[in-house]
């Protein structure tokens, strides 16, 4: 038996005498009974998308977060330009140019200037930070498409493995068991080396292809709970068909749990795709990764160090900030862990 | 309960089955195993090519090259392991011993370290939620979670290796950078311990005032160069571990638990300087063999003087008598240091598990072994820590806001005993289905890490494998990965089972 | 505006506990909370004080200031005085020795009450050593004693078990154990029988009851349910958003009422054996039960099975047949585990019954495809228990209630609108509610969505689940009044399962008594809730608590000697004869 006094504890209750017009200490007849609703002071309804958005606009980290990454996209695909659009940056990735000052960035913070070349250049003359924002272009992409494909399969098995369980849901534990026996990085590096090299997109799929169970679990998870819920029964005992339960009733109460993991899959994106490429099984030459760009040079590290610290920070900066988008969301739609003031 | 061991054997078997067939059949078509030999310009070349097809079996479609790995490494279970062959014709079974040991003990190391340092921090920033503290722990979690392995273990192998074999040749600490050192362990003690502004003051101005001394009479002595702990160090670590164990298991007021403490505190004491000798130059088997001794020893004090609290007791002298025979460890370890350093000047080496060829004592050998396999364990750690500290400390602060917690608060205990007797078993139990899933992951880490670390483990085994399509080398990593797997999930359900008794019965 | 009966205020203060001037504020993210505003209450030695109130009111937090326990975002004025020492000027040491000592306390859920990985040995033995009492085997075998003082049979055995072993009621025991370990002055037992069967939480009162006769242990028994004020107290006090309205003796209280809010409370209490007619509601005369058509539900041998992992399956309900015809309201009564819910989830086809048949008006509903059963569900509507989770949160009010209509096809855009208006009216909700949204209604309004939602396609057969049990006692009784009404409007046949043998009375022309699975015995209201011919429906019957306390006091007697005459012991603290009376022997402390 549920404890009624568990649950909100603003139950509007008859007020005092004084307030309405019929004795309160009587019940009948019951005429207009609990009139006042919570948040009616004003006419404004929020519905639970809008107070998550407004609960995740309050996340500092995520606000910072986001600004970040916005910003380093912007960055990334304007500067040097994407395709056949032109970027406003006067060098590209491919063309080396002399080499000045042994390559050494011109970037400097006070006073402020930027120069030639910010980032430096590598040892044949190409000026960094072009290289940079290429490799952290591809490693964008990537990261954004691997993100997709293994959300919208991970929901799709999960979903169908919850509601309707049976051979479904055995199949998925067995793919999840294969998957936990062979280790991810393996996994991939065997694909991207079948993939690779053509073209990032198929290596995104590709990637994204291996990388959907553990959203598959926790969708099947919210799924089991969901479906037990008294609406779903309501809907059911009603005659609604699964179909319209599953988009009506069930998913959009999920919606919380896959965008969250939907963002901390693209944070693991990026670091898979880098070491892939770092390893040399991901992205390869002529196409750069930042991964490939830390590889290069790693052994370059004490003579020329800017070689070496920007692509990693770019993949740390990307990496962190999306991560931290992902726990602003977690937190916008599970308020249970909001602070109380102490 | 045997039923249903024996049944999740039976599908891990089948899994592994499935999975090998996978790695199989991708690792064969992920390329031309021919390409080097076809670009080459050797005159020889086309014998060459023959002679791999033969030893790769490249004539023979995928499933009877697959029957005849599977039929050589079935031949594992009854211990006539045949894992065929690399390209150039070497058994890898034979590369597989040492590739495996070398991965193993870095796995295995950087997840023990993982759990307990991450189980640490995670309860501590459970119980000190949203201060500063907790900020900063929370920030560097997700530093280390969003880190890329590579990168960080070749930041790792410039600072932590090169440069500190420069240093170690002329060490000295400056004085802004002991001070600093000091401020900033006073200000993280202060933040872990909490309290009121006094008690942080003391706390925190405590430690930085021991540190910087500590640093300053070190530089003094050279200790760098000829470090020694020496009996008062061991003594005092000892006595600090003990009072440790006995606060946070039943408290001081606890007579008995306290003589059982002491009991093992002492006679550790006696026997270390007694077995001295033996200490000096020992060998693996002897060292497990004296821990062992130490445990039996450890968990008679605790049964015979732990009266009522027996198994606070021997728990209590457990952890105790391992964290002396650590100690000792390292003040034997440290000892040989310097002689370490007369035949290795550069100690932390970056290339290799071990120094090839190393003649010394077993300390120095312990040296050698242990110098090259700290940068990849932290770099390992590093990156679990961060899962694991965020996943207990959200299990912890769960386990506190439940009923039970309240019934102990309302029976009078200290909030130091409600932690440590109630919240803490319940906070552990998700954390076993974590750790079983990160293994795999952690596996990952280590080929990335012994690449860069340029250690011969089974992750240069996959590389090459790979790189080569070839499958021999990468079916052996994928055996040993996968069996490892299976038995890390294994001993997460035991774990489970053992913490949780409402599965058991 | 307090109205007080105090019978008068003895000067001498043997006062166990007091509260006194007591105002409590939590600082919280929207502002202060003002919870408790300045109440004075005290308990004697061998009194039980109730303090009732509904959710809201302020009497748990009350009685977490005596213990010290509330979170520390709480500002605590007033002073609360425990055996003597003032609570707010202990320093953390001296209110951990107060904690289980001098006062212990009673929590409301047992199932959660006890640490799952500790056995129940370690953790009575724990209060025991940590307030010195007894140690090591000694304090076992206290533990031991304690629990046989409950009555737990095999006290030895059970120290060794873990809590997932025992019983709901059984941890209720072991949680009431620990509480008088250490000897408190005081015990304050805040909803302990809230989540128990209706016979259960007669035999913990009654063990209550024993505890202060025998020990003379004052209690503060916190409490929403009159029945159980009228059965344990003997003073009250009615508290209402942070201040105390009225207080007395349980018999000035209960039945002379003088506060407004006290007599709407004890109005809206359905009272067991007073049958239909209360809260203004009239019950239509039995001839428009309709016994010649086919009947609305029929239940048939249905046998339900519950599949476990790795277990046999579990019998949830075993060879049950009943009846429920068109226009008629039967109550299916029974405790947690009798399969009643089941039965419910059955009947409107969720669950496959593993044998027997189920049929909706003449048609075989087990068994029939989708298209067929869609065709009979529109006929259906149902009302489940927990308002929190009846209503999908990502819809506004308006699409709730229509979606039968969208899933049936029935009508366009404008009609269903109106069609929503009218059921809006119907359930005296306002129109505005028409684009809120869950979360913004509270959960009487929530559970009069669910009524409207149930009822969108005029049903004739209505499934309603426990329907007001998650509410507080003003807000059912409304909810229920509106149910009868709407009912003897729209004249659909109703299922009404419940636990609580008094709303039934209130609603029901028939009524079937279910016990593990099987039916028990059935029939009129009348005859099977007035004049039970089964020993377990007298058991059930004897147990409900009636909110007046002579007449609680009678039925008490009179259960007690059912259960004699039944060979049953009567729940009561087994001391020691050799004992004093009086407080436990506690030489042993140090």
């Amino acid at each position: 038996m549920t404890d009624p006094n568990q649950h909100e504890a603003h139950e509007a209750i008859v007020p005092m005498p004084g307030g309405q017009g019929a004795d309160p200490g009587s019940l009948q007849p019951v005429t207009r009974v609990e009139d006042d609703l919570e948040g009616a002071t004003t006419d404004k309804s929020y519905s639970q998308g809008q107070l998550v958005l407004r609960r995740f606009l309050r996340h500092r980290a995520a606000m910072i977060s986001l600004a970040v990454l916005v910003f380093v996209t912007v960055l990334a695909f304007t500067s040097i330009g994407v395709g056949p659009i032109p970027g406003w940056w006067t060098y590209n990735y491919l063309q080396p140019v002399e080499v000045v000052n042994g390559g050494r960035p011109t970037l400097s913070l006070w006073p402020f200037s930027i120069g030639e070349h910010p980032f430096g250049q590598d040892t044949i003359g190409r000026d960094w930070f072009a290289m940079v924002m290429r490799g952290t272009q591809r490693s964008l992409i990537i990261a954004f498409v691997v993100g997709i494909v293994s959300t919208l399969v991970g929901t799709a098995v999960g979903a169908l493995a919850g509601y309707y369980r049976g051979w479904v849901e055995a199949l998925l534990m067995r793919m999840t068991d294969l998957l936990i026996v062979i280790p991810l990085l393996a996994l991939a590096a065997a694909l991207g080396q079948i993939s690779g090299g053509r073209n990032i997109f198929v290596l995104a799929l590709v990637l994204g292809l291996v990388t959907w169970t553990g959203l598959a679990r926790l969708v099947r998870g919210e799924i089991l709970s969901l479906r037990e819920r008294e609406f779903v029964s309501a809907a059911r005992a009603v005659g609604t068909s699964p179909a319209r339960i599953i988009v009506k009733h069930i998913l959009p109460n999920t919606l919380g749990t896959i965008i969250v993991a939907a963002t901390l899959s693209i944070a693991s994106a990026i670091l898979l795709e880098t070491s892939l490429s770092y390893l040399g099984f991901g992205v390869k030459p002529p196409d750069t990764s930042l991964g490939l760009l830390i590889s290069d040079y790693q052994n370059a590290f004490t003579s020329r160090p800017w070689l070496f610290w920007w692509p990693g920070i770019f993949i740390l900066g990307i990496a962190l900030a999306v991560n931290f988008i992902g726990d602003g969301l977690r937190d916008a739609f599970d308020p249970r862990q909001n602070r109380k003031k102490d | 309960m045997t039923r249903f061991i024996l049944r999740r054997l039976g599908i891990s078997a089948l899994v592994l089955l499935g999975g090998s067939v996978l790695m199989f059949v991708l690792t064969i078509n992920s390329g031309d195993p021919l390409q080097d030999l076809r670009e080459s310009n050797d005159p020889n070349r086309d014998n060459l090519i023959a002679q791999r097809i033969t030893t790769m079996g490249l004539d023979l479609p995928w499933y009877q090259r697959y029957w005849q790995w599977l039929t050589g490494a079935a031949g594992c279970l009854v211990g006539r392991c045949d894992l065929g062959t690399n390209r150039a014709g070497v058994d890898v079974g034979s590369m597989l011993e040492n590739a495996a040991s070398s991965t193993l003990r870095l796995v295995v190391g950087a997840t023990l370290l993982a759990i307990v340092a991450g189980v640490f921090f995670g309860i501590l920033t459970a119980i000190r939620q949203y201060s500063g503290f907790d900020y900063v722990v929370t920030f560097f979690a997700f530093l280390f979670f969003s880190l890329p392995v590579f990168w960080a273990a070749v930041l790792l192998k410039e600072y932590g290796a090169i440069r500190f074999n420069d240093w170690i040749a002329d060490p000295s600490v400056s004085l802004l950078t002991t001070l600093l050192i000091g401020v900033v362990l006073g200000i993280v003690v202060q933040g872990a311990l909490g309290g009121d502004l006094r008690r942080r003051l003391m706390t925190g101005g405590g430690t930085a005032l021991f540190v910087i001394v500590a640093i300053t009479y070190f530089d003094a002595v050279d200790w760098w160069r000829r470090p020694a702990l020496g009996l008062p160090v061991v003594a005092l670590v000892s006595i600090g571990a003990g009072a440790l164990m006995v606060a946070l298991t039943s408290g001081f007021g606890n007579r008995r638990v306290v003589r059982a403490v002491g009991a093992t505190v002492g006679l550790g004491l006696v026997s270390y300087l007694a077995l001295g000798g033996v200490l000096a130059d020992p060998t693996w088997p002897i060292l497990f063999g004296l821990y062992a001794v130490a445990v039996v020893i450890a968990l008679a004090c605790g049964w015979f003087l732990g009266g009522f609290s027996r198994r606070t007791a021997m728990w209590a002298s457990f952890v105790t008598a391992t964290v002396m025979a650590g100690t000792v460890v390292m003040d034997k370890a440290l000892g040989a240091w310097a002689g370490y350093l007369q035949l290795q000047p550069r100690p932390i080496s970056t290339i290799g598990s071990q120094t090839p060829n190393f003649d010394g004592t077993f300390w120095q050998d312990f040296l050698d072994k242990g110098t090259q396999l700290i940068l990849p364990t932290v770099v390992l750690t590093l990156i679990s820590l961060a899962s694991y500290t965020r996943y207990t400390r959200a299990s912890m602060l769960e386990v506190l806001e439940q009923d039970y917690v309240r019934t102990a608060r309302a029976k009078g205990l200290s909030e130091r005993e409600v932690i440590s007797r109630h919240a803490f078993r319940n906070a552990l139990i998700p954390l076993t289905t974590i750790v079983a899933f990160d293994f795999a992951g952690l596996i990952g880490g280590a080929v990335i890490t012994e690449a860069v670390f340029g250690w011969k483990g089974m992750g240069e085994l996959f590389r090459t494998g790979l790189t080569q399509v070839d499958p021999g080398p990468v079916m052996a990593f994928f055996l040993v990965t996968g069996v490892a797997a299976v038995v890390m999930n294994m001993l997460a359900d035991i774990s489970y089972a053992f913490l949780d008794p409402r599965i058991r019965r | 505006m307090t109205v007080t009966t105090d019978a008068g205020t003895t000067p001498s203060d043997d006062r166990v506990l007091s509260f006194d001037g007591l105002d409590v504020r939590f600082t919280t993210e929207f502002g202060s909370v003002h919870a408790v505003k300045g109440i004075s209450l005290d308990v004697r030695p061998g009194e039980v004080v109730a303090l009732v109130g509904e959710s809201g009111s302020g009497k748990s937090v009350t009685s977490m200031t005596a213990l010290g326990l509330l979170p520390k975002n709480a500002r605590v004025g007033g002073n609360v005085e425990v055996a003597g020492k003032s609570v707010g000027s202990l320093d953390s040491r001296g209110l951990r020795r107060l904690r289980g000592n001098d006062v212990a306390m009673v929590f409301q859920e047992p199932m959660t009450a006890l640490n799952p990985v500790l056995t129940i040995g370690l953790q009575m033995s724990e209060a025991l050593e940590l307030h010195g009492i007894a140690y090591g085997r000694a304090a076992l075998d206290r533990a031991v004693e304690l629990l046989r003082m409950v009555g737990i049979p095999e006290p030895e055995r059970r120290i060794k078990q873990y809590p997932h072993e025992l019983s709901g009621g059984q941890r209720q025991r072991v949680v009431i154990a620990l509480a008088i370990s250490c000897n408190p002055r005081v015990i304050i037992a805040d909803e302990p029988t809230t989540a128990l069967d209706v016979t259960v939480q007669a035999d913990i009162l009654d063990l209550l009851r024993s505890l202060k006769d025998q020990l003379d242990t004052g209690i503060l028994l916190i409490t929403h349910n009159m029945g159980v004020v009228a059965d344990m107290a003997d003073r009250v006090a009615v508290m209402f958003k942070g201040e105390i309205v009225e207080r007395g003796t349980v018999d000035e209280v209960l039945n002379r009422p003088q506060h407004p809010y006290t007599r709407r409370l004890l109005e809206a209490v359905p009272h067991l054996g007073r049958g239909p007619g209360q809260f203004g509601t009239s019950r239509h005369a039995a001839n428009s039960v309709d016994m010649v058509g086919a009947p609305a539900l029929e239940v048939k041998n249905v046998a339900i099975d519950y599949h476990r992992t790795g277990k046999p399956p579990f019998r949830a309900v075993d060879d049950v047949s009943f009846v429920v015809r068109q226009g008629e309201v039967v109550g299916l009564v029974g405790e947690s585990g009798s399969g009643k819910s089941t039965l419910g989830r059955a009947a409107l086809g969720l669950i496959e019954p593993a044998a027997g048949e189920i049929s909706l008006f003449g048609e075989r509903f087990t068994g029939m495809n989708a298209k067929a059963s869609k065709r009979l569900r529109r006929r259906i509507g149902v009302i489940f228990q927990d308002p929190a989770a009846s209503l999908n949160p990502r819809l506004p009010i308006g699409d709730v209630i229509s979606e039968p209509m969208i899933v049936h096809g029935v009508g366009d855009r404008r009609s269903r609108q109106k069609t929503v208006y009218e059921l809006l009216d119907a359930v005296h909700l306002p129109r505005s509610v028409f684009n809120r949204y869950p979360h913004e209604l509270s959960g009487g309004q929530r559970q009069r969505v669910s009524v409207a939602r149930a009822l969108t396609l005029e049903p004739e057969l209505l499934v309603a689940d426990e329907p007001t049990s998650a509410l507080d006692v003003s807000v059912q009784a409304s909810v229920l009044a509106m149910f009868t009404e709407l009912q003897e409007r729209y004249r659909f046949a109703c299922l009404f399962v419940s636990h609580d043998l008094a709303v039934v009375d209130l609603l029901a022309d028939r009524v079937v008594v279910l016990r593990d699975g099987k039916i028990v015995e059935h029939g009129d209201r009348e005859q099977v809730l007035h004049h039970p011919r089964e020993e377990y429906t007298q058991r059930l019957l004897a147990a409900a608590p009636v909110p007046e306390p002579g007449e609680q006091r009678r039925r008490r007697e009179e259960r007690h000697r059912l259960l004699e005459s039944l060979g049953d012991e009567v729940t009561t603290l087994q001391l020691d004869p050799q004992r004093q009376h009086g407080r436990l022997d506690d030489s042993t402390r140090e």
